[in-house]
């Protein structure tokens, strides 16, 4: 894993600008260099500025106080990470994906895969619906307890 | 050098780690519970990974998921810490084969001195001294007799499969080893379906005394000298300090040589803390600790040596940039354990800190954790800080313990703070005139007293 060099100022400020707006979701690419800052709970926090104060909130320069985000977070249909790993949303790389938004899966349904250590762990679905939201992208890093996806 | 180091670890060890590793221009990870998501660990790491449930062995316990959090992190090596994973053989081996690097020795050196007998075996091979005893069970009573006549009274009747003190009998002439044999045979049989025993040299009031040493992968080893950890309390220390009063220099002269010359020829790697019980002019060993230990500032106070940097300068395959004529011993260091216990009961206090005052001055150092705010959770170790005085004398360093921890102020579940105060001001302690079981006797009369 290459490791970029972080404009940290810029994301403190795309943070303050996202709480601000009430965005969900805002992306900056230049050049090669592309910062996506969103709100998620306690997204693996890839080299925030270090809080070194004391006092700092802990993890994320942008907290969740959005409407959206709490409901999603008390949402019956949240389907949360059961392990830390690497998400992958197709069965293998350039096969289709699992799910889509707004289509409809059944209870026992393989909704994406966990990746710890070499094992692919399935994520099945707990119970049947339509999927209302997928709040991690294929490849992305997830956090024990990190909100995935919601079916209603 | 490393550019990212994931601490596999929580509370005030995970911040030692963090600090060394930011004063080394290293990036660190923390790793972290659902429960420790605001604890200070994951506030002070460049960045964190939420692995796991409270329990320790969904969490911190959980080797899977912490290779995980390095994988997707982009960590190049793991440190352990001490406690939870540290001394775990076959994490030390994973952690290698998914090609990182483990902040510690060689996985079989970690299994060779986690066999208790196993280890001792080898250290005597290496030529340590161990506790005179019998090299295999005791068959019959003419066998014992002989071994406790070739001992020397009392001797100490063990268990070969015992532990947590059961199957042990002290036997002080014949007629009673011959009756404590049967005894301990029997326990031994009820208590592990073993009823095998071995015979040991009895110790009646010995010291704990180790020896801190470094090694790197080039065959260099040096000792930092010891400390003494005799104040202790069911096999947990409670009061570490350095030097010990017991050594003199000729003495810790010769152990450093002889455990530094012994390890060189094991290939042992990293830092590793060497154990011996001290009586009467001997030493004898009794486990070797292949990590970073609880009580390390004590070395790191009257040495200058920043002992989880040189961790990591070894880890890296770096050269110990220092010869045993660079160790130099600087003064006296007292560490006090201060854990979230009821002083008097001595029980678990788990709760959230109200109020925060840490001790500071002159001499004195703080490694903990803790903030006003902070949840004591009940699922981890009851150590919430540790507070380590330095002075030019250890008649300096008394006084100046007791001006800090007059001055710790942790509001919001009790702690055992009274209690060290107790401690420090016991005529024995004052005179460094302790040994292992001292403190239990000493808190007989505490906890019943008002």
């Amino acid at each position: 894993m290459a490791k970029p060099k972080v404009d940290t100022a810029l994301i403190e400020t795309l943070a303050e600008l996202l709480q601000r707006t009430g965005l969900t979701e805002i992306e900056l690419a230049e050049g090669d260099s592309r910062i996506r800052v969103a709100r998620q709970p306690q997204p693996l926090v890839a080299s925030v500025p270090a809080s070194a104060h004391a006092s700092a909130p802990a993890s994320p320069a942008v907290s969740d106080q959005a409407i959206g985000q709490a409901a999603a977070e008390e949402h019956p249909g949240a389907v949360r990470a059961p392990m830390v790993g690497t998400v992958y949303l197709t069965p293998e790389p350039g096969a289709p994906p699992f799910i889509k938004v707004g289509a409809d899966v059944s209870e026992g349904q393989i909704l994406l895969i966990i990746e710890a250590m070499k094992v692919m762990n399935p994520i099945r679905a707990a119970r049947s619906g339509r999927i209302a939201n997928l709040l991690v992208a294929n490849g992305d890093p997830v956090e024990y307890g990190e909100l995935l996806l919601i079916i209603e | 050098m490393f550019d990212k180091v994931l601490v596999a670890n929580r509370g005030e060890v995970a911040l030692r780690i963090i600090r060394a590793c930011r004063e080394m221009g290293i990036e660190s990870v923390a790793v972290h519970s659902t429960i420790d998501a605001d604890a200070m660990h994951v506030r002070l790491a460049d960045a964190s990974v939420c692995i796991g449930p409270p329990p320790a062995s969904e969490s911190y316990l959980n080797k899977v998921a912490i290779l995980a959090a390095a994988e997707i992190s982009g960590a190049q090596a793991i440190h352990p810490g001490y406690g939870f994973l540290a001394e775990n053989a076959d994490f030390a081996q994973m952690v290698g084969e998914h090609g990182f690097v483990f902040i510690g020795p060689d996985p079989e050196h970690i299994r060779l001195m986690g066999d208790k007998i196993a280890a001792k075996a080898a250290v005597r091979r290496l030529g340590l001294p161990v506790v005179p005893g019998t090299d295999g069970p005791i068959t019959h009573e003419v066998m014992a007799r002989d071994a406790a006549e070739a001992i020397g009274y009392p001797v100490l009747i063990k268990a070969v499969a015992g532990g947590g003190g059961r199957g042990m009998v002290v036997a002080a002439d014949e007629p009673a080893l011959l009756e404590g044999l049967r005894l301990a045979r029997r326990e031994a049989e009820a208590g592990f379906g073993d009823d095998r025993v071995y015979l040991e040299k009895y110790l009646d009031r010995p010291r704990h005394i180790e020896l801190q040493i470094l090694a790197d992968h080039h065959g260099h080893c040096i000792h930092l000298g010891e400390r003494d950890c005799s104040v202790q309390r069911r096999h947990q220390k409670v009061i570490e300090e350095a030097p010990s009063t017991v050594l003199d220099e000729a003495m810790r002269a010769k152990l450093g040589k002889r455990v530094t010359d012994g390890l060189v020829r094991l290939g042992y790697r990293n830092a590793g803390t060497v154990e011996f019980l001290y009586q009467d002019g001997e030493l004898y060993f009794i486990e070797m600790n292949t990590r970073l230990q609880v009580e390390h500032p004590v070395t790191e106070m009257i040495t200058g040596i920043d002992l989880v940097r040189a961790q990591i300068e070894i880890a890296a395959g770096e050269p110990l940039g220092l010869a045993q004529t660079d160790v130099r011993f600087d003064g006296h260091a007292i560490e006090c354990r201060i854990n979230a216990e009821d002083a008097k009961t001595l029980l678990p206090t788990p709760g959230r800190v109200q109020a925060y005052h840490a001790p500071a001055g002159p001499g004195v150092r703080v490694d903990s954790a803790l903030y006003a705010g902070a949840g004591v959770p009940p699922y981890y170790d009851s150590l919430i800080g540790k507070l380590i005085v330095h002075d030019r004398s250890r008649a300096d360093c008394l006084n100046r313990l007791r001006r800090a921890l007059g001055e710790y102020v942790i509001a919001g579940l009790p702690t055992s703070i009274p209690l060290l105060q107790a401690i420090i001001r016991e005529p024995a302690f004052v005179e460094g005139d302790y040994h292992i079981d001292w403190l239990a006797g000493f808190l007989r009369g505490w906890q019943t007293g008002n």
